[in-house]
């Protein structure tokens, strides 16, 4: 009886895993069939390989475009993020100031202010400061939105760490900027590594300040250029649709395969580290 | 730090006085303070804090978005207030939310459960795949639902029709009636096995010791889960809670690209309202108005968990 549970918790947990999978390849299936064949015969294998549909997808899908900008406000977003949340941790959790309880609890703050309350502000902020078109307008508000929990959780790490740690460069002479860039930041390379994987993910997928900022084609980055996409071929040519979902996943699908533990870990040492 | 011993000499002590200051210099660093936490602070204030100022100021105005018309009182909140999509938008948002917490939270937590029971390959497998749709991008997973959705060959309807359920074959997206659930369901569907991760990291952080005594009481599965796991995962509850009702809060991806708000404006999210309001009626004062009503909301729901859920942390 108990045995019979098992297997039988086990085959519905083989399913319910697969049916996370199972869109991902019925998208891959019908990139390959022509327009009329996606109507007629949606789950079976394609009666004839359509591959011209990628080639399509990419003449009017500027994928490397997206891409680029897709890159470029990750990467940009993570390296800000860091250098300026990694230096505020540091000061708050070893200097002391009178204010840093105040400062803490202000950095906060910004755990329970969504972006979406201040688009509209941000949109004029962006046009008066002449940013607007500029990738900038972009990498900055991400980078203020991901700090505070890039400070808190880069605070707690530190916190853990005894101060003996910068005693000895301390009494060798050293000052505080190498002290911390020398000596502090590799220990916590550990909790940057983290975060530049979580800031990464938040930041590769970010919709809406994407569609609302990104009014130019120029800077729109791939979660907003595929829906352009889509929004120009109309919802009757599924084949170049799935084959663009499939182009733009790729990168994705690589990176999650092959770093699948990493990113697992970095997702949940929030719930750990709290 | 060391501590200062009755028999130490008095140049001991001295030099440990030095070193004290010494390190007191060291981390009372005025400037180094200013250069570490200003620029942080800076563009902290400037994106997160600071907006929610001139956002106030534009909700007593008539803005059209590059000019204003002049302060018109609260007559942006009222007409917000008698805007019936306005309270629609809101059915919809605190819809998702409801279901997100009473059910796509409890299987999540389901999920975790078996997962702390299975064998290592299939806890692989199975963490790989339900945290995969989490990693991909909306627009895929939301165009890839439309296609779930399908009224002619969709997946769902094959499903259905090859079960023989033809009338329950309905066209989900454009039937005001299943609009909005459908929408739920694959915004909950992409962090389902996230969030069961999340909780599977928490159950792991249990120590065993716990269940040691369960089960020599004589405690299966449930009882040990009801009467231990659960229980001692507060904290993490607590933190899924919040995030993911803010997630559901600030829902506007899924619905753009799903439905755009539609059929007509049926499905909009509060969000998605403020959006539309502010973005193609050209109305900037009633999308503040929307945007400062939308944020006492997400204060109240966030302090109503800090009240009752997990008021105190749990140590191990």
């Amino acid at each position: 009886m108990r045995e019979k549970l098992k297997v039988m918790v086990n085959i519905i947990m083989i399913l319910i895993g697969v049916s996370f999978l199972f869109p991902m390849y019925w998208m891959l299936n019908i990139s390959f069939k022509s327009k009329s064949e996606v109507y007629d015969n949606p789950f079976g294998l394609p009666r004839e390989w359509v591959f011209t549909n990628y080639r399509d997808a990419l003449e009017k899908f500027n994928f490397p475009r997206y891409l680029a900008n897709s890159v470029i406000y990750s990467v940009g977003t993570i390296l800000l993020t860091v250098f300026l949340g990694s230096m505020l941790a540091y000061c708050l959790s070893r200097m002391n100031w009178k204010f840093r309880g105040v400062a803490l609890s202000y950095i906060s703050m910004g755990l329970i202010i969504p972006v979406q309350v201040v688009i509209i502000p941000l949109l004029v902020m962006t046009r008066s400061m002449g940013l607007k078109g500029s990738r900038l307008s972009l990498i900055l508000p991400y980078s203020a939105f991901a700090l505070s929990s890039c400070v808190l959780m880069l605070y707690a790490f530190l916190r853990s760490l005894p101060k003996e740690l910068e005693e000895s460069a301390c009494i060798d002479g050293c000052n505080i900027y190498q002290a911390f860039f020398r000596i502090v930041l590799p220990v916590i390379k550990p909790a940057i590594t983290t975060q530049c994987v979580l800031i990464f993910m938040n930041t590769y997928n970010e919709f809406f300040l994407a569609f609302i900022l990104g009014a130019d084609d120029k800077i729109r980055p791939l979660t907003v250029g595929l829906l352009n996409f889509f929004v120009s071929i109309g919802v009757s040519h599924w084949g170049q649709i799935g084959a663009a979902m499939i182009i733009t996943s790729l990168p994705t699908i690589i990176v999650y395969a092959l770093g699948n533990e990493q990113i697992e870990n970095a997702l949940t040492a929030r719930v750990v580290l709290k | 730090m060391d501590i200062i011993h009755p028999y130490m000499g008095k140049a001991h002590i001295g030099m440990l006085i030095n070193k004290v200051m010494a390190m007191n210099r060291f981390f009372g660093n005025r400037l180094a303070i200013f250069v570490f936490s200003f620029p942080a602070l800076l563009l902290f204030t400037v994106y997160v804090i600071y907006p929610i100022f001139p956002e106030i100021f534009i909700s007593f105005q008539k803005n059209d978005g590059f000019r204003n018309m002049g302060f018109i009182g609260l007559k942006n909140y009222i007409n917000v207030l008698q805007d019936k999509t306005f309270w629609r938008a809101n059915y919809n948002t605190f819809f998702i939310v409801f279901v997100s917490t009473f059910i796509a939270l409890p299987i999540s937590l389901l999920f975790a459960l078996i997962m702390d029971k299975m064998s290592e390959p299939m806890r692989r497998f199975f963490k790989f795949s339900s945290v995969f749709p989490a990693v991909v991008s909306v627009t895929v997973i939301a165009q890839m639902w439309i296609a779930v959705y399908e009224p002619m060959w969709g997946l769902l309807n094959s499903i259905l029709r090859a079960l023989g359920m033809d009338k329950l074959a309905l066209a989900w997206l454009s039937d005001s009636r299943t609009v909005v659930p459908a929408i739920a369901v694959a915004f909950l569907w992409q962090y389902l096995g996230l969030n069961a991760l999340l909780f599977y990291t928490g159950i792991k952080a249990i120590p065993k010791t716990y269940y040691e005594a369960a089960t020599l009481d004589g405690a299966g599965f449930f009882r040990a889960s009801l009467k231990i796991t659960i229980p001692l995962l507060q904290d993490v509850t607590k933190y899924l809670l919040v995030i993911s009702i803010l997630g559901c809060m600030a829902q506007f991806a899924h619905v753009r690209i799903m439905t755009a708000g539609g059929p007509g404006d049926i499905s909009r999210t509060v969000v998605y309202h403020m959006y539309y309001v502010a973005f193609s009626v050209s109305d900037f004062g009633r999308g503040c108005a929307i945007a400062i009503l939308f944020v006492l909301e997400c204060l109240l729901l966030t302090f109503i968990i800090n009240m009752y859920v997990a008021r105190e942390r749990i140590e191990f």
